[in-house]
């Protein structure tokens, strides 16, 4: 078995789904279940498409580092699946060819064909937004995210007159060997750099954010800000890593931005008093210290942030959009006391939240600690103070909104969770301690994630 | 000069996308974005004198000149999306024409 079929079956899977609508959740359940089995049978390499081999034709990378993303996309995926099952049904189709897109994305190592990936992804992520009811929201998305993939590709096309391949690995070889300047790669960089940020939630290009996750319901909440962040920042890492190296000066302008993402995702959480903005604002300041943790060359414990992003993201905004689609608010005022009353969702959104700040016994002390280390032996003492300095912020606000949702007993609401959303969130939330106590399996996995890349790119 | 010409359609496509207000409008700009996008792109392989990049058994094929393949290639899967996105595009343009009787976001009530 070739990896191909993990973009390949969930295509031909969505295409099936057209002629049966009743049919269509099971084979997206069943499809997506293939995927995380399949994935474990499936052995590293390049796979070519076609049979034209590598800087000619279209090839598939499977090295640790797309495996392990595959694995944790994927699973995040059926798990969101599972939580919004009744919201599925209408979207079917277009979950399916989501899964093609995203496994496809993680996938790739042809720099079109990555675009081709991202718009696929795209026009389904456009899709499901559009279960939220707010159509204005679900459009902007549509203009912002064409107009981010056309730079995308206006970059990619300048980069092909520049060098004259596609192929990720060979346009690394060939801007080595040829001495490309890295002032004359800055252009196509940027312009590819917007393109992506659009879909990262970057902080010039994310103004889709609010109206999408801010009026989400269980299906687009996790769907796009757990699956879908998750894999964009690795496809980010994989372009940061593996095809550019950037400039000093420029890699200090991206720096200087990001960083102030992450001030303002920070300080905009902080003033908001809606549920679902806090944590889309925190997002946002996430997606922003990964891509930093990228460029600086932390890359495996930058994926691992990742995955501890991912993880409770899932768990912060599955809980977050069933609570505003059972009382129709999210304002945190009015949401006061819920978990007195549903204590094992109480508690796994407690853990998810202060794993994101990075309270030790849980993934995100552990990745963030790492982090920090690796930091301030480069001595980069400003990136260091400014991800402390946010810490204690995201930390602040964190707990403000669970003394409120933890207290007030008298006048609280109930809302009756169904089983698999609390079975779901409490596997994931002791998923988080596990990691943030038996870090060797973390330490493991940095290790083969870094190895990846120190031969020199993805042969 | 070609490509003077696809990044003037591009600048008129992002100018029209910043500037309207009217969802046809922001839809027609997008499209006008890519059109020059896809004029950029093929500009791109092209080779003044070249012919087109089939092989035949007529000619000698050393001598002569081929424009690059490859762009042109490119350009039929960015027309396709393109297609889709635009498809899309209409499709929520009706969906909120129902909802609130106007194209112009101005006009709208934002909840």
């Amino acid at each position: 078995m070739s990896a191909v079929l993990l973009i390949a079956v969930p295509l031909l899977a969505a295409f099936i789904s057209i002629l049966n609508k009743k049919l269509a959740p099971v084979l997206l359940l069943l499809v997506s279940l293939f995927n995380i089995v399949s994935i474990f049978f499936y052995s590293l390499g390049t796979i070519t498409i076609g049979g034209f081999e590598a800087p000619y034709g279209i090839s598939l990378v499977l090295d640790n580092y797309s495996l392990i993303g595959l694995i944790v996309i994927n699973i995040a995926f059926f798990l969101v699946l599972l939580i919004s099952y009744e919201k599925v049904k209408k979207v079917a189709t277009v979950l399916l060819v989501a899964l093609a897109g995203l496994n496809g994305l993680l996938l790739t190592g042809d720099l079109f064909n990555l675009f081709v990936f991202i718009e696929v992804s795209g026009i389904a992520a456009y899709l499901i937004s559009t279960t939220n009811k707010k159509y204005v929201a679900t459009f902007n998305y549509l203009v912002i995210g064409t107009v981010g993939s056309s730079f995308y590709l206006l970059g990619l096309i300048i980069l092909y007159a520049m060098v004259g391949t596609l192929n990720m690995s060979d346009m690394a070889l060939r801007i080595s060997s040829e001495g490309i300047s890295a002032a004359n790669l800055s252009l196509p960089f940027l312009f590819m750099f917007i393109g992506l940020g659009v879909e990262a939630k970057l902080l010039p290009f994310n103004s889709w954010v609010k109206g999408i996750l801010g009026n989400s319901n269980k299906l687009v909440g996790p769907m796009i800000a757990s699956v879908y962040a998750g894999t964009i920042s690795l496809v980010f890492g994989r372009i940061l890593t593996s095809v550019f190296v950037v400039s000093d000066r420029l890699g200090l302008i991206l720096t200087v931005i990001l960083l102030v993402g992450i001030v303002a995702g920070e300080t905009m959480a902080f003033a908001s008093t809606k549920l679902r903005e806090i944590l889309l604002y925190s997002s946002i300041a996430q997606a922003s210290l990964v891509i930093i943790l990228f460029l600086e060359g932390i890359t495996g414990w930058a994926v691992m942030m990742v995955i501890a992003n991912v993880i409770s993201k899932l768990v912060l905004f599955a809980i977050a959009s069933y609570t505003s689609d059972e009382l129709k608010t999210d304002e945190v005022d009015n949401l006061k006391g819920i978990f007195s009353k549903n204590k094992i969702i109480g508690v796994a959104f407690t853990i998810a939240s202060l794993s994101v700040s990075g309270l030790p016994l849980f993934m995100g002390f552990v990745v963030k600690m790492n982090v920090l280390t690796s930091i301030f032996d480069g001595e980069d003492y400003l990136l260091a103070a400014v991800i402390l300095l946010t810490s204690i912020v995201e930390g602040v606000y964190f707990v403000r909104v669970l003394i409120k949702l933890w207290y007030n007993k008298e006048d609280a609401k109930t809302i009756n969770y169904n089983f698999v959303i609390k079975y779901i969130v409490s596997v994931l939330a002791v998923l988080l301690i596990v990691f943030g106590t038996y870090t060797t399996v973390l330490n493991d996995q940095v290790e083969t994630v870094n190895e990846v890349f120190e031969i020199g790119g993805n042969e | 000069m070609l490509q003077y010409a696809a990044i003037v359609l591009i600048m008129l496509g992002l100018y029209g996308i910043l500037t309207q207000r009217n969802v046809i409008k922001i839809i027609l700009s997008l499209n006008i974005m890519e059109i020059g996008l896809n004029l950029f792109i093929i500009s791109v392989g092209y080779v003044t004198d070249g012919i087109a990049p089939i092989m035949t058994t007529n000619h000698n094929t050393n001598s002569l000149i081929y424009v690059d393949p490859l762009p042109q290639a490119l350009v039929l899967t960015a027309i396709v999306i393109g297609v889709g996105t635009t498809a899309l595009g209409l499709a929520i343009a009706k969906n909120i024409y129902s909802k609130y009787g106007t194209f112009e976001l101005d006009e709208m009530e934002e909840e």
